[in-house]
């Protein structure tokens, strides 16, 4: 007998963060499982790759890590005993400008004094007025972070569900002193209304789409609760790259007794009497599965790939096939060697922003950030090449080779249908140089003497590396029609799918992308009770 | 073929030292196959081990990336792997088990010649035998009659001379005289010690073709064909040569694998976390300090699996006991050659010009591209050694004919390898930057005049020359991918350095596990398993390895 077991009691298809949380708690709970995983390394968008020089590390998905305070995964097996360690730099996010203006940088939740500095050399009004939202948000955190670590509200039966039926909302915003008609509102609408300065806003457009939310979202006042008040400047970073967390998840799974099966490109999922029995590999193999089987990837390759639409019903066929791929959460990752870490002309009025941990780049008023997201939300590659740019380098030495920095950042492009193979290689081939021409205008220390390599990796790239459709990194646009109980379609937002044993638990379930392992840890509740596992989320005294 | 899975049982924990501080009974540096192959043997002896690796991947040289596009996977380091099933920790570490998949291709190896002949190695000795046999007939049947030999004493050796602590060039002589090795073997005598690989090829063989062949097999393995004395391992080499494998899924999965063996019975793996210091106590060695300043206790032994200039040099920079070990750092020998690499995306297989004379060339592993003589490789031999580039006799190997898995459906993913200097112009292997990328065309055209289908085929190119070796393998110095040279009077008891030969230090617990060690870098599992007799031997540890 060789190879690995072929029976499991759960097959989890797909072993990014959300697959591998799912096995984590599934072993912990006494099964035996089966981890599928189609590529030569776990993490899915946990992956730091040296694409360019050796040595120097650059984070191709997830770059920062705000969720590790809050996630259950993270607390319950110990992820720091698993190797897994952060820094949770001062400065957070800033925005510099060529023309030497003070830039704008949000500080740590607890150094609010120097955000309320930073806003005031413009507007001591909008410092107020954000410093102290940003206070009231952190004292209801763990109610935010209940919202990701809990499956959505269950639709009234017979009743489409409503948004805004979330009995959590109204209390916020009362907690908040937000006007509830913001609840209906764009966060684009919001900033204009709460803040005056034109640099702020520009930042924090940017910061809401930088987790996903499209600014022009309407019904996007609780998006922007999240995104914008929440989940900005509580940013951590991995010492020596987001994948190191890939790698303390996995040693968490082994340690379970989880079995990993790599290499193993699930292509489909074994039906028998309408239930999910087990998996098929491209290599030809088959495993089975006692109890579940999980699938992490995408709604529409799992049961339009993998279980076949002739094995759907027709409303559950329709509804798949009509969830749709970004143009929210599609981006390119731009990776730069450096010998020296930029040095920006706004640094004259405020150092911190050479020190900053996530930097806007490029953009020198809301209409040129505006054009921007429109054009990639749009149909094409923005014009005006600006980025958000991490330095990681500057806290931890580890990623690049002693006295070297790196840079990596992100630019949001549409989704990778928009342009073909020859686009987007033309794009690769020219996007940085101009993206350059702007960040050597805003520091000039970074030009061609002091770039030693850079290399772009396009949302077409993203697709054929991870399979993330389109470049759609959280697996499924955010938009009202899709997130919360209708993520990803009403019908399929309790994780449970209407084949028996078959669950959803990877991204385009709610509450979407990012590396929180919320679809995960909210699958395994949704499987326990199903199958009488034990309530492992009760542990550790969490409200979640 | 249902297998079931028995409950999952917790392993032992590493406890943590009191004040919070990491603590292992084994620390371990460097992650790399030697590292985790010791980590997971005295993990299973239920021992709390703590690997401690400067990258962000585990496996070292076992190292699989999409270097040219993604889908396309490139072994950046070890690509031929020549010890499957025979290096022990296949069986003790149950490596089949955990997921790990070998491919033993059909046609193992090929040579195409300039005047259009070809010459195939093939899994089937008498199919090896017919395609020689075209040559030489003459030949055929003296490599039928080595091989043969050679396979009746490759256990023999492997077991005796390999999977345990070296023993000295003088014994191992005498141990062979006494078996009466020169009345029993056609091939191996004690007087090998004196002959280069050409000598013994030039004795026992006489086509140009064939011997360029097994010359050519011989320096992949690493074996210069003109040193003195290597002749002596020759015989050893071509006992294996029908067993070139393919981990499929691409070569870090020999390391996963590993890592997984040493996880599941306990032990953990700390990736980017480079050690500063090995921390040393009235003699004996305690424990390791990274350089972001955490310490790591090590309650029985620290083992070092990187070369020696950084473990005594770096490490121990401050420990009076192996001042005497820094003063010979000078001695320690690392090759002036290495290897240059292009890892190709490719829309096509390679079609042979040869495949006229013998089809089986196209669907043959490990290419040689051109060496037609001796002669040939010893003039790239020569021109590495005095810094010169030479005219490229790639090697070239297309994974993708046996693993669809690692290149998209319909594509294939290529490698060229070259033997070159080390530092090529002005003793700096940095300039290795300013001139690979004319050296990667000359050898993408070198394939090209033998495949003549492969240029157009050509969707993407990665380089990666001795200085990226260094730069990501800092093991690797200079490029030396063997950590150490293969030289007679640098292997066995004088590898690394007499003092250090047998694995221990003159730190008490603290020992050297890596490649160079004996027998010397490769994937043989080696220098980790043999280290873990003498650690065994120190802490009374229970053999349960042992098939004896």
């Amino acid at each position: 007998m060789s190879g690995p077991p072929s029976t499991y009691d759960a097959l989890v298809v797909g072993g990014g963060h959300n697959g591998l949380c799912l096995a984590a708690y599934l072993a912990r709970a006494g099964w035996s499982v089966g981890l599928l995983e189609r590529r030569h390394e776990e993490g899915g968008g946990l992956n730091t790759e040296e694409p360019s020089i050796p040595g120097f590390y650059h984070n191709l998905h997830a770059q920062f890590m705000e969720f590790l305070d809050y996630m259950p995964f993270y607390q319950d097996f110990d992820l720091e005993r698993m190797g897994s360690r952060s820094v949770y730099p001062e400065a957070q996010c800033g925005i510099t400008f060529a023309d030497g203006r003070a830039p704008l940088i949000i500080h740590r939740p607890d150094l609010l004094d120097r955000t309320h500095k930073s806003i005031a050399r413009y507007s001591k009004a909008d410092a107020d007025t954000f410093c102290e939202l940003k206070r009231k948000t952190m004292e209801i955190d763990q109610f935010l972070a209940a919202s990701l670590y809990n499956p959505p509200p269950v639709a009234e039966q017979g009743k489409l569900p409503n948004p805004l039926a979330n009995p959590m909302i109204e209390p916020m915003f009362a907690h908040l002193g937000l006007d509830p008609t913001y609840t209906l509102k764009s966060p684009k609408v919001i900033i204009d209304e709460l803040f005056e300065t034109p640099e702020l806003r520009m930042l924090l457009y940017r910061e809401c789409v930088e987790w996903g939310t499209p600014v022009e979202m309407e019904m996007g006042g609780t998006a922007f609760v999240m995104s914008v008040l929440w989940l900005s400047a509580i940013w951590k970073l991995m010492i020596g790259g987001t994948h190191t967390l890939a790698h303390a998840m996995t040693q968490a799974c082994l340690r379970e007794g989880v079995t990993f099966l790599e290499s193993a490109e699930v292509t489909k999922i074994v039906l028998s009497d309408s239930r999910a029995v087990g998996a098929e590999t491209a290599d030809g193999r088959t495993f089975q599965a006692r109890h579940v089987v999980a699938s992490s990837v995408d709604v529409r390759q799992t049961l339009l790939d993998l279980v076949g639409a002739e094995n759907l019903s027709e409303l559950w066929r329709k509804r798949t096939e009509r969830f749709r791929y970004g143009p929210s959460h599609v981006l390119a990752t731009t990776t730069w060697c450096l010998t020296e870490a930029p040095h920006y002309r706004s640094a004259e009025v405020d150092p911190e922003i050479d020190r900053c941990f996530y930097t806007v780049v490029g953009f020198e008023d809301p209409d040129q950030m505006m054009d921007y997201i429109r054009a990639a939300y749009g149909d094409h590659v923005p014009e005006r090449p600006g980025a958000g740019m991490w330095v990681n380098s500057l806290f931890d030495p580890s990623q690049a080779p002693a006295g070297m920095h790196v840079a990596t950042g992100w630019f949001f492009f549409p989704t990778a249908d928009r342009l073909d193979e020859r686009g987007w290689e033309e794009v690769r081939r020219t996007y940085n140089d101009r993206f350059l021409e702007l960040w050597t205008q805003s520091a000039p220390n970074i030009n061609s003497s002091t770039v030693l390599a850079n290399r772009l990796y396009t949302p077409d790239q993203m697709d054929s590396k991870n399979r993330m459709r389109f470049g759609d990194f959280s697996n499924g646009a955010f938009a009202v029609d899709q997130l919360n109980s209708s993520r990803p379609f009403p019908e399929a937002a309790q994780y449970r799918t209407e084949i028996e044993g078959l669950y959803l638990c990877g991204a385009s379930s709610h509450p979407g992308g990012g590396i929180h392992a919320g679809p995960g840890y909210n699958a395994y509740k949704a499987i326990a009770a199903d199958h009488g596992l034990a309530e492992l989320w009760e542990a550790n005294g969490r409200i979640y | 073929m249902s297998g079931d899975v028995s409950t999952a049982v917790r392993p032992t924990d590493a406890a943590d030292g009191e004040d919070g501080r990491l603590s292992f009974d084994a620390v371990i540096i460097g992650a790399g196959h030697n590292g985790l192959t010791l980590g997971a043997y005295l993990a299973r002896s239920g021992l709390s081990v703590g690997v401690f690796e400067r990258r962000g991947e585990e496996g070292g040289g076992l190292c699989t990336e999409e270097l040219t596009l993604p889908g396309f996977l490139h072994n950046v380091h070890a690509n031929y792997h020549t010890f499957v099933g025979l290096a022990p920790a296949f069986r003790h570490l149950e490596l089949t088990e955990e997921g790990l998949e070998y491919v033993r291709p059909e046609v193992q190896m090929a040579s195409v010649f300039d005047d259009g002949q070809a010459l195939c190695v093939h899994t089937d000795a008498e199919r090896t035998h017919a395609s020689i046999a075209r040559i030489s007939e003459r030949d055929a049947d003296t490599f039928r009659r080595l091989q043969a030999e050679a396979r009746r004493y490759v256990d023999l050796m492997l077991e005796t001379f390999m999977y345990g602590p070296p023993v000295g060039i003088n014994d191992l002589t005498k141990a062979l005289v006494t078996f009466g090795l020169d009345k029993r073997s056609e091939f191996l005598e004690a007087k090998l010690r004196g002959s280069t690989i050409a000598q013994f090829l030039d004795r026992h063989f006489e086509s140009d073709a064939v011997k360029a062949h097994l010359a050519f097999h011989a320096a992949i393995c690493g074996y210069a064909t003109d040193a003195k004395g290597l002749a002596i391992g020759f015989p050893l080499l071509v006992g294996k040569i029908d067993n070139w494998q393919l981990c499929l899924g691409g070569s870090h999965r020999l390391a996963h694998t590993l890592w997984r063996d040493l996880v599941r019975h306990g032990g953990l793996v700390h990736v980017q976390c480079d050690v500063a210091r090995i921390l040393v106590a009235d003699g004996r060695a305690v424990g390791i300090e990274l350089t972001d300043g955490r310490e790591v206790q090590a309650r029985q032994l620290v083992a070092s699996s990187i070369d020696v200039e950084q473990t005594v040099g770096r490490l121990l920079a401050e420990d009076p006991s192996t001042a005497a070990l820094r003063a010979k750092r000078s001695e320690l020998r690392h090759p002036a050659w290495s290897l240059f690499s292009v890892h190709l995306a490719l829309s096509e297989a390679p079609h042979y010009a040869a495949a006229a004379f013998d089809p089986d060339v196209d669907r043959a592993w490990v290419m040689n591209l051109g060496y037609s003589r001796v002669g040939d490789l010893i003039a790239d031999w020569k021109a590495a050694r005095e810094g010169r580039l030479p005219d490229p006799h790639p090697n070239a190997a297309v994974n993708s004919l046996f693993d669809t898995r690692d290149a998209p459906p319909g594509k294939f993913t290529g490698l060229l390898r070259q033997i070159v200097p080390a530092k090529p112009q002005n003793g700096s292997i940095e300039s290795w930057d300013e001139v690979k990328d004319e050296y990667a065309t000359r050898c993408i055209e070198t394939w090209q005049r033998f495949a003549p289908n492969i240029q157009d085929a050509v969707i993407a190119s990665a380089i990666d020359t001795p200085a990226d070796i260094e730069r990501k393998l800092t093991n690797m110095r200079d490029g030396d991918w063997m950590v150490g040279e293969i030289a007679l009077d640098n292997l066995l008891d004088k590898r690394p350095l007499p003092e250090l030969a047998n694995y221990r230090t003159p730190v008490e617990r603290l020992y050297m596990c890596g490649s160079t060690q004996h027998p010397h870098g490769f994937i043989t599992f080696a220098p980790g398993y043999n280290a873990l007799q003498v650690i065994a031997q120190d802490l009374d540890l229970e053999p349960w390895w042992r098939w004896v």
